[in-house]
């Protein structure tokens, strides 16, 4: 069972990479976040956004070429895309086992293509397209009690741009309620 | 002969120049991962430091793994730039060879278990041979469980060398046979490296430069499922 959802609305690229800041002030060391939409939905600006909030103040890019870009910041942030791999085991062989396991915050574009690959405890944020252009819609689902542990927090982070959300669960008060930070 | 190791497959990033007369000079740092930047500046000072010119060097060797990806890339792709600027030939070992090299003289089972991340380890099993140690088994990928199961169901006296061994070491607390060397050898050393290099190159046994690949141990591959990409216009 997954410990509720949250949506969250955008109408632009501006508010998409603030919304994923806010979204970035609760991610902790050993993070992971898989990123779903169609080409143009505003993956990388989510990631932009997402490094701001992580105190990444170099320039993020698209890493469709690159693969993995690392930046510095508060927490360290791995931007990996998987769009033009055709194995999981090229995945693998970026590193992802040595990132998932820094200290860093890893935000992987296509993510949910390799799940076999991945942990299974993550953020998966989905992005579709809205009614006018610019609008997108966010929908946030945890995998795993890292992130289901903090969807209270993220319920009241989004709520500037709350569309509508389910309860969240018992379950995840609970999951809150745990002290220390969680383990890599 | 002199030859120029290379290794990088841990969070050490190390580099070792002899031959005939042992090693001549080597440089380690286990710091900060900071094997492309470390790397470089390393071999230069060993060369310093020995009194070589880097054209006087007649053979690259260079740790293949397992071992971490990142570091690696750098370590195997900076020796086939050495190898290929000098014209000279390469020699590959791997990372588990390197760790039970120095550790060679017991009649226990050397395990060699290197940090694979995540509650994995890179690990094979070697014999004491006269001048060395022999490989017993294919070098695997697993957990630390799989490894402490694995050496309970031997019930043999094991001497357990690596990174690996040590950051996982609440895995093998209850086994009585077990021991885990110290830290101070848990890392492949460029100095073993050159050491094993030289023996293979007194056999000519060397290797060109497209031939040597790092041992990325894996698990079986899949697809991925590329429907929404392949569709797209």
């Amino acid at each position: 069972m997954n410990s509720g959802r949250v949506q969250a609305g955008s109408s632009s690229p501006e508010q998409t990479r603030e919304l994923a800041a806010a979204i970035a002030e609760l991610a902790r060391p050993c993070d992971l976040v898989l990123l779903v939409g169609d080409l143009g939905a505003g993956k990388t600006a989510f990631t932009q956004g997402f490094g701001r909030g992580l105190g990444v103040d170099d320039q993020i890019t698209s890493p469709t070429f690159a693969l993995v870009q690392s930046y510095t910041g508060r927490l360290d942030l791995y931007h990996l895309d998987v769009y033009r791999l055709e194995h999981m085991n090229e995945a693998l062989d970026l590193g992802l086992s040595e990132m998932l396991d820094d200290e860093s915050v890893t935000v992987i574009e296509w993510g949910d293509k390799i799940t076999q690959a991945l942990p299974r405890d993550y953020l998966e944020v989905s992005i579709t397209f809205g009614q006018g252009e610019e609008d997108r819609l966010f929908e946030l689902r945890p995998v795993g009690s890292r992130w289901q542990a903090r969807m209270r927090a993220l319920t009241v982070a989004l709520s500037a741009w709350s569309i509508s959300s389910e309860p969240v669960s018992g379950e995840s008060v609970s999951g809150e309620s745990a002290t220390g930070e969680p383990p890599c | 002969m002199l030859i120029l190791g290379i290794e990088t497959a841990t969070v050490q990033a190390g580099c070792a120049i002899g031959g005939h007369e042992g090693v001549l000079a080597s440089a380690h740092s286990a710091k900060g991962k900071r094997h492309a930047e470390n790397l470089t500046p390393a071999i230069a000072f060993i060369c310093e430091q020995a009194q070589i010119e880097l054209s006087e060097i007649g053979l690259v060797a260079v740790d293949i793994g397992p071992g971490l990806f990142t570091g690696l890339r750098v370590g195997v792709a900076t020796a086939k730039a050495v190898a290929f600027a000098l014209r000279v030939p390469m020699i590959g070992v791997s990372s588990l060879d390197l760790l039970a090299f120095p550790v060679r003289f017991t009649p226990r089972l050397i395990v060699a278990a290197i940090d694979a991340r995540r509650n994995e380890l890179y690990y094979a099993l070697y014999r004491q041979v006269p001048g060395g140690v022999q490989r017993i088994s294919e070098p695997t990928v697993g957990s630390a469980d799989d490894l402490a199961s694995e050496l309970l169901a031997l019930s043999e006296e094991v001497l357990l060398v690596g990174d690996g061994a040590h950051r996982y070491r609440e895995a093998f607390d209850g086994l009585t046979k077990v021991e885990i060397v110290d830290q101070g050898n848990s890392f492949p050393s460029a100095a073993s490296l050159v050491q094993l290099a030289h023996a293979q190159a007194l056999r000519e046994d060397f290797q060109q430069i497209d031939s040597i690949q790092p041992m990325y141990l894996r698990r079986p591959d899949a697809e991925i499922n590329w429907a929404t990409r392949d569709s797209a216009p």
